[in-house]
């Protein structure tokens, strides 16, 4: 297996190299693998003299703690209402339902009108991408829970806060840590478009487009994979906190 | 021998369909009481109404109480167990006893010694989708008498077992119904279940449902399934269905 894995990134940058020598071969619009992995190792030491990656990451990272987080609480908590009382699902939906369609990116103008270019205008974009799968995806999971539990919880002498905290929340769970697997996915997509529409002077997104404007492509591509490598990392920790937190699903689902 | 359940002039309507029509009958103190009856009379309707899981009209009373809604007084097994997959074992059967607030090692003591009366040690730590369907009808059974309720609720709790488990979970309910001294109500669409667990067998007719009669099965235990006696009531309660 592991093997094939290198053929197969082997394989890749060969390609990446010969399509850069046959087609392109000029290094202000594209960069061969040859130019980019010392640029990438360059950049990520700090050596270079005008783009600082460790930083660009730090804020990045910033920014996505800050919109996630707020979407995390924000998104589970009115999800949590919603699939449990019909009143607030009937107060919230129609709202919501206009809302979500709105793509994360439409809303860049109002916050940079609203929030000026702060880190709080780069997290704002972020929380909007990341809310809604995370609602929506607490709001089924609590709107599926089977009846049969809640009735077994209530004959066993459940109240209403143990039917909640012992019940609902622990039989949405996985439905809930889907929403926050996608809604990770998104917020860091959401991180690069804010940044690169220039939300935050600062961030991974925000140096692309500015390698971009100094005809450095190595460092544009250099930027992107480290986008990539951080979205993958990041997918990753997830899928193994909800592989420890769902332990009972083991043969249900994984595997 | 007193009273623990007293149902009077109970009714029951889902939408315009009536379903339970004026039902009136009574348990006794550590009777084991089965309920028997025709598929969709609304044996269960009447189980769960019991359990305070319904809206009635008429007078259910435990102990002189209304019954007005859901409590550990009135444990539940249901026919598919309703395990909380989430919870393992263990897990599983302190549930009654964390929502009543007992402390942790209190009810790790009294779950495991009914661990052991149920027969589920070395079981502890599994979750419910490792276990076979008799190991998770004996987790439903020992999460409901932890809880120590007046009333144990069952709800063809063996039917979705294979004939074999079924046999040995038969004997296997009627020790811990021993053991325990639990009053028992058993709903179930097995005449010969209901002889061979119960004291005595509440026989519904079809829907609208009402009490066609409470036949006693005075066979004393172990009871012989192959007795003269036991196919004599087998046979008075299947002219009664028919």
């Amino acid at each position: 297996m592991r093997f094939l894995t290198i053929i197969s990134i082997f394989l890749f940058l060969s390609f990446w190299e010969a399509f850069y020598w046959f087609f392109i071969k000029d290094p202000f619009l594209f960069s061969p693998p040859s130019k980019v992995i010392p640029t990438f190792l360059r950049l990520i030491l700090g050596q270079d003299p005008s783009f600082y990656l460790p930083t660009d990451i730090l804020y990045s990272i910033y920014h996505y703690f800050l919109g996630f987080f707020t979407a995390l609480v924000l998104g589970i908590s009115i999800g949590l209402l919603m699939g449990y009382s019909k009143k607030t699902e009937a107060l919230l939906f129609p709202i919501l339902e206009l809302l979500r369609p709105i793509p994360p990116i439409a809303w860049i103008p109002i916050a940079i009108l609203l929030l000026k270019l702060t880190h709080a205008a780069a997290a704002f974009i972020i929380f909007i991408g990341s809310f809604f799968p995370i609602l929506l995806n607490t709001r089924n999971g609590v709107a599926n829970v089977e009846i049969k539990f809640i009735e077994a919880a209530m004959t066993l002498g459940a109240k209403k806060k143990d039917v909640l905290t012992k019940v609902i929340i622990p039989a949405a769970m996985p439905s809930i840590f889907t929403g926050i697997r996608v809604g990770s996915g998104v917020a860091w997509m959401c991180v690069v478009a804010a940044e690169l529409f220039g939300v935050s002077a600062y961030g991974l997104g925000y140096q692309i487009e500015i390698a971009r404007l100094y005809h450095a492509p190595e460092i544009v591509i250099s930027y992107m994979l480290a986008i990539g490598l951080i979205g993958m990392l990041l997918d990753r920790f997830y899928r193994i906190l909800e592989q420890k937190t769902l332990k009972w699903r083991r043969g249900l689902v994984f595997e | 021998m007193s009273e623990i359940l007293l149902i009077e002039g109970l009714r029951k309507k889902f939408g315009d369909i009536l379903v339970l029509d004026g039902i009136d009958f009574s348990v006794n103190e550590g009777e084991f009481f089965s309920i028997i009856g025709p598929s969709g009379c609304g044996k269960t309707t009447l189980l769960r109404i019991i359990a305070g899981l319904e809206s009635y009209e008429g007078k259910v009373l435990l102990r002189g109480r209304e019954i007005k809604g859901p409590g550990a007084d009135r444990v539940m097994v249901f026919q598919d167990y309703a395990l909380f997959p989430w919870r393992n074992v263990i897990g599983n059967i302190v549930f009654g006893l964390e929502v009543k607030g007992l402390k942790k090692e209190r009810l790790l003591e009294i779950a495991k010694k009914m661990i052991e009366i149920v027969g589920l040690a070395g079981f502890e730590y599994k979750y419910p989708h490792e276990l076979s369907g008799g190991m998770k009808q004996r987790v439903a059974l020992a999460r409901a008498l932890v809880c120590d309720p007046e009333l144990l609720l069952m709800d063809e709790p063996l039917s979705a077992l294979d004939a074999q488990t079924r046999l040995e979970m038969q004997e296997e309910v009627v020790k811990i119904w021993q053991e325990t001294k639990k009053t028992v109500v058993y709903v179930t669409h097995s005449i010969e279940e209901a002889v061979y667990l119960a004291d005595r067998i509440l026989v519904l007719s079809k829907r609208p449902a009402k009490v066609k009669k409470i036949v006693e099965v005075p066979i004393k235990r172990p009871r012989n399934r192959f007795s003269d006696e036991f196919s004599e009531i087998c046979s008075k309660l299947y002219n009664l269905l028919k």
